[in-house]
């Protein structure tokens, strides 16, 4: 079963088609839904909560159908949408007993919950203080801990490091990949930013003018770029790339020194230099590409058809 | 989770269920109304009108408190023309308190745009505006039928005479006109609350909605020689209801009475007005049109 489902989904808001004819299955632990400003991620994740209908087709979340078992769905997920949305005048502690209870904890539960996500969100020593108060970082994480508060088998981040200087942004990621290696909560993360994505997914889906441009493994992808590597050498490069061949590389090398190698699974970056020790050369510098998130999104924002691209390597 | 290790662990406690959700919401608002210390005020202010009704049916249930305070003055009756004017004084403090509570209830969530959070929780529009309403209603409740119905039952204790089954049309028109001068107050304030973010403007907003159509239908009746105008006149229009619920005489000219069809339809499309206003704006989110 996968995490959503979609089957030629279409919204239209307003007259105007938002969303058109959306496909595909995503099975991450992790999800990353990209997309420029406007591409349709939010009223993606508005449509999978139930908020809009769809015109046409189905969505399905956790293997359960958006427009027929919302209030399930919603029993499910924890939500954390993209603009301030809190009430004010609560402190932090009773806003996120509120939802909890809301969501379905009787109401001393309800306050443990509380309390535990705001130690674990950090807003431990803030939690009696009105949200009102709360700094615009507070504030996302006062989201965050209200989604988290039930135990949500699927945790929904609406851009969650809008509007937050480095350091929140951090934490926020570090937040959201302690919660992925906990491993008891799928993430569903919608961002314009391709390092959130590529910090925190394994799989990610790609919007484009409300049509899916690509649905990516970043995990196969990084495994398959993790084993591209340029390197720059003093010495002479020939009997090392005779060496590296005969172990099972793809070599060619250019002038200056330049080597550029795809390694099979077998070998590691320290092979490298122990052969590099053997032959009598220099590695001066090593690259290993880690760009795979950004060049699966520029050949994504590429492509203007109406068919899906599952982006391969 | 726990505070101490700072880790997250899923829930795996029992749920309770999805019926009891607005009540979460009612209980939550209850306690954002009296939070406020002038709700307390307006609700104590409230109940001081009962304290006098109270003394009235004493004196005049009894003979030497009669005798000593009345000094010879025409003794008056416990009935329903009296009834009906606790009713109205009731009811008209509830306005104020709807027109200062139902604001606090919604504009908070409103103004700090928080549907989208609640919404996203297994509760749908209707639960939410159930819940605000429960709230409401119980509230209003306190400064309206109950303390009618307490006089009631004070005055059949103090009766001299046998008086409560006789008069028990008086305690189902108290509880019937109350509850709908509620459910009307609590519809129109919920929805202009919806309508209106800023909560000062959304208290004048209440007022607004009951008396500007009454001297717009108070000009309209004057001018087009007609008493349908009336039906625009709120007051009118309920206080002719609690007359005819009570079974107590009427204070208009005769040929002012609006019929009882149309009382109850003009409460009807009222609520309904209201029930489209809510639709409109209780929503997660904002359709852009274009």
């Amino acid at each position: 079963m996968g995490v959503i489902e979609l089957d030629r989904l279409e919204v239209r808001l307003g007259g105007r088609t938002v969303l058109a004819g959306l496909t595909g299955e995503l099975r991450g632990h992790a999800i990353g839904l990209l997309g420029p400003n406007g591409a349709g991620k939010s009223t993606l994740i508005n449509t999978l909560l139930g908020f809009h209908e769809a015109a046409a087709g189905s969505a399905k979340v956790l293997g359960m159908d958006a427009r027929a078992d919302r209030m399930r769905i919603r029993q499910s997920v924890g939500y954390m949408p993209e603009n301030d949305s809190f009430i004010g005048n609560m402190t932090g502690v009773r806003f996120v007993r509120y939802m909890a209870e809301l969501a379905g904890l009787p109401p001393a539960q309800a306050l443990e919950r509380a309390h535990e996500a705001l130690f674990y969100v950090g807003l431990g020593e803030v939690r009696y203080r009105k949200i009102s108060t709360y700094s615009l970082g507070m504030k996302q994480l006062i989201k965050l801990a209200q989604g988290l508060a039930h135990g949500p088998k699927l945790l929904i981040l609406d851009e969650p490091t809008n509007g937050l200087d480095p350091n929140a942004r951090q934490r926020m990621i570090q937040l959201i990949k302690d919660i992925r290696k906990q491993g008891g909560t799928q993430l569903l993360i919608s961002s314009h930013l391709l390092r959130d994505i590529d910090e925190t997914c394994d799989e990610v889906l790609i919007l484009n003018k409300g049509r899916i441009a690509a649905i990516s493994n970043i995990e196969e992808e990084r495994r398959s770029h993790l084993n591209f590597i340029e390197l720059e050498m003093a010495g002479s490069t020939e009997a090392f790339v005779e060496k590296m061949r005969s172990l099972g590389c793809e070599c060619a090398s250019f002038a200056g020194g330049r080597v550029k190698l795809v390694m099979p699974d077998a070998l590691s970056p320290r092979d490298l230099y122990v052969t590099a020790a053997e032959n009598g050369v220099q590695i001066r510098r090593i690259q290993l590409r880690r760009d795979s998130l950004e060049d699966i999104f520029l050949r994504a924002m590429d492509y203007e058809g109406g068919r899906v691209e599952h982006v391969s390597v | 989770m726990s505070v101490f290790d700072h880790d997250y662990r899923p829930y795996e406690g029992r749920l309770t269920s999805l019926s009891s959700r607005p009540l979460v919401l009612a209980r939550y608002a209850m306690n954002e109304a009296w939070s406020s210390k002038i709700s307390v005020g307006l609700f104590v202010l409230g109940l001081l009108p009962c304290l006098v009704n109270l003394v009235i049916i004493y004196v005049a249930d009894n003979p030497i408190a009669r005798a000593l305070i009345m000094r010879g003055s025409p003794s008056f009756s416990i009935g329903e023309t009296f009834f009906l004017q606790v009713l109205e004084t009731q009811c008209w403090f509830a306005l104020v308190l709807a027109a200062w509570i139902a604001p606090r209830l919604v504009s908070f969530d409103l103004s700090d745009n928080a549907l989208p959070i609640l919404l996203s929780h297994p509760i749908s529009r209707f639960s939410y505006l159930l819940g605000k309403f429960i709230a409401l209603a119980v509230f209003l409740s306190y400064v309206t039928w109950i303390p009618c119905l307490t006089l009631f039952i004070y005055q059949c204790y103090a009766s001299p005479v046998p008086w409560g089954m006789s008069h028990l049309r008086i305690a189902l028109g108290l509880f019937a006109g109350a509850a709908a001068w509620i459910l009307l107050l609590s519809m129109v304030g919920l929805a202009v609350s919806s309508w209106v973010k800023w909560r000062v403007i959304a208290t004048g907003a209440m007022f607004a909605v009951v008396f500007v159509p009454a001297g717009v239908g108070g000009i309209a009746s004057a001018v087009l020689r007609t008493k349908w105008g009336l039906l625009l006149n709120m007051p009118v229009v309920m206080t002719e209801l609690w007359q005819r619920l009570l079974n107590a005489p009427s204070f208009m000219n005769s040929r002012m009475d609006l019929p009882t069809p149309a009382i109850v339809s003009v409460l009807i499309v009222a609520c309904m007005l209201c029930v489209a206003v809510l639709n409109a704006r209780i929503r997660a989110r904002e359709v852009v049109r274009g």
